[in-house]
């Protein structure tokens, strides 16, 4: 069976779920909203300390839920993972002649479509919300963007600690180390806010990088970060950095699976 | 069958005894509800520093002296999940029922389950309380003021700890106690347990001001920041005294239908 064939069925089996198990998809929803109206409602006054490039709650908070949940969303696949393995599903998977490549490729590309119907959900709310683009479709590409990369770095992680730990021990670390590294970043407010250790270590966090895309077409066209390369390659490269480890880490843990 | 009082003393004194014991004995479950709050409030530390000269916010040394009392809330409020998860468990795995089958007093079996989540709960305002005061979060209240927050971490305990048994007694599954967790984590962040409410608006405001939590939050609060008066002890004590009540006749309740069902 050809590479594309399998991950054009395994995507189909990871789109399908949505609609077999609403049970793991709606919390998935859920979340990034939930946080996107938490947030923007309990840290309402932050955006008047002087410095904030926004001056709308919403606006800061948005693509925060936006991340959050594409971050879980892609360790999510983790998860997914695991019970595979502990159903013995992978085992069968792993006995056809398909290259190991597309056990990653197809569950991977099925989730990307999960993030994109998810991301739009929360954009919708959030403008209904009072959420306004001031870059336009360019900081609506870059939202997708990414929530698209930080799926995907998630996604890699998640699945290598699946193939690695073999049972949910490697669901708690997934969990636990998504949170750490989106809470030590800018999720909560920007670097030039902040003050401590905070600032050091969000600083050196790719996910500041990621954060900072993702708001580019959201903060005050005063802002320096309003649609700057600055802001934007910064968080292009950590995607494709952190994407080409973790998937590595994927596909190696993959192949020791059997092991 | 009618029991004498000093037999259903001994009943729930031997199964909080075991209650407790267990919460103790499992450092996995109990130790999230005691690190997180604290990462939460070292991450605001440092986050919302410049926040305490926004107007609504009240007069603060620092965001860590301000969010004292929603620390002890939020881990208090985690931390009650794991008494009434622990009675699910024995409803599931049959211990409830060799409890019953023995002439055990049926209420001391709740009331045994909720006085381990109780001292625990008390247990960890303590901790919060001793772990932030080398960062210069102390109490102005005083000793009245630290025993009441310790106190009022007990009763908050009891009073969820109440209502997630209700859960417990009526599905007697741990996965579905566990599942009402975001339940408290919305209710936490409706309040002004992060930030103060005068720096709400909207809808939100008018939810936080709804909300019996930010109440006890600022009773708390105002015993840490403002020092000992007699309003911020009745919101620190009376109110989740007065949700205990509730919430215990409802688990009561309960009981009584799942012994019914028999």
């Amino acid at each position: 069976m050809s590479t594309q064939r399998t991950v054009g069925i395994l995507t189909k089996r990871s789109i399908r779920n949505i609609r077999r198990l609403p049970s793991a998809f709606f919390p998935a929803l859920a979340m990034p909203i939930f946080n996107m109206i938490v947030f923007a409602g309990t840290f309402f006054a932050v955006t008047k300390i002087p410095g904030f490039p926004t001056d709308r709650s919403i606006n800061w908070y948005m693509p925060l839920g936006i991340m959050m949940g594409a971050a879980f969303g892609g360790v999510g696949l983790g998860f997914t993972a695991i019970r595979d393995i502990e159903t013995g599903f992978y085992d069968r998977l792993r006995m056809t002649p398909t290259s190991r490549m597309s056990l990653v490729v197809g569950p991977l590309v099925g989730m990307l479509v999960r993030i994109v119907m998810t991301t739009t959900i929360v954009i919708v709310l959030g403008i209904a919300l009072g959420a306004r683009f001031t870059g336009g479709v360019l900081g609506v590409l870059c939202l997708y963007a990414a929530a698209l990369g930080l799926s995907t770095i998630g996604a890699g992680w998640g699945l290598g600690l699946a193939f690695r730990f073999k049972d949910m021990r490697g669901a708690a670390i997934m969990q636990l180390s998504i949170f750490l590294v989106m809470f030590l970043s800018s999720a909560q407010v920007p670097l030039n806010v902040m003050s401590g250790w905070l600032h050091t270590v969000a600083r050196f966090n790719p996910a500041t990088n990621i954060l900072r895309l993702a708001r580019v077409g959201l903060v005050n066209e005063s802002s320096p970060d309003h649609l700057a390369w600055n802001s934007v390659w910064g968080g292009l490269l950590a995607i494709a950095l952190m994407s080409a480890l973790t998937l590595g880490f994927a596909v190696r843990s993959l192949q020791k699976l059997g092991d | 069958m009618r029991r004498k009082p000093a037999e259903t003393a001994r009943h729930l004194v031997a199964l909080s005894r075991r209650s407790t014991l267990a919460i103790f004995r499992q450092p996995a479950l109990v130790g999230p509800s005691l690190i997180f709050p604290l990462f939460f409030a070292a991450l605001g530390s440092s986050a919302f520093s410049r926040a305490i000269s926004l107007p609504g916010f009240p007069a603060v040394d620092s965001y860590l002296q301000f969010t004292l009392a929603g620390t002890v809330t939020q881990g208090v409020l985690f931390g009650s999940v794991t008494g009434a998860a622990a009675l699910a468990t024995d409803i599931q795995d049959g211990f409830f029922d060799r409890l019953l089958a023995a002439p055990t007093s049926r209420t001391s079996i709740l009331f045994g389950r909720l006085a381990g989540s109780s001292l625990f709960g008390a247990m960890q305002a303590l901790v919060f309380l001793l772990v932030l005061w080398p960062f210069g979060v102390t109490v102005q209240a005083g000793i009245l003021g630290y025993v009441s927050i310790v106190v009022g971490g007990f009763l908050t305990a009891f009073a969820v700890g109440a209502l997630m048994s209700v859960v417990a007694l009526k599905t007697g599954s741990a996965e579905a106690v566990q599942g009402t967790f975001p339940v408290l984590f919305i209710l936490l962040f409706l309040s002004s347990a992060f930030f103060p409410r005068e720096t709400m608006s909207g809808a939100y405001r008018r939810i936080a001001d709804l909300n019996p939590i930010s109440y006890m939050v600022e009773g708390q609060r105002s015993l840490s920041i403002d020092g000992l008066s007699l309003t911020a002890m009745a919101q620190t004590l009376a109110i989740p005294t007065g949700i205990a009540i509730l919430t215990t006749l409802l688990a009561l309740r309960q009981l009584q239908a799942r012994l019914a069902n028999r």
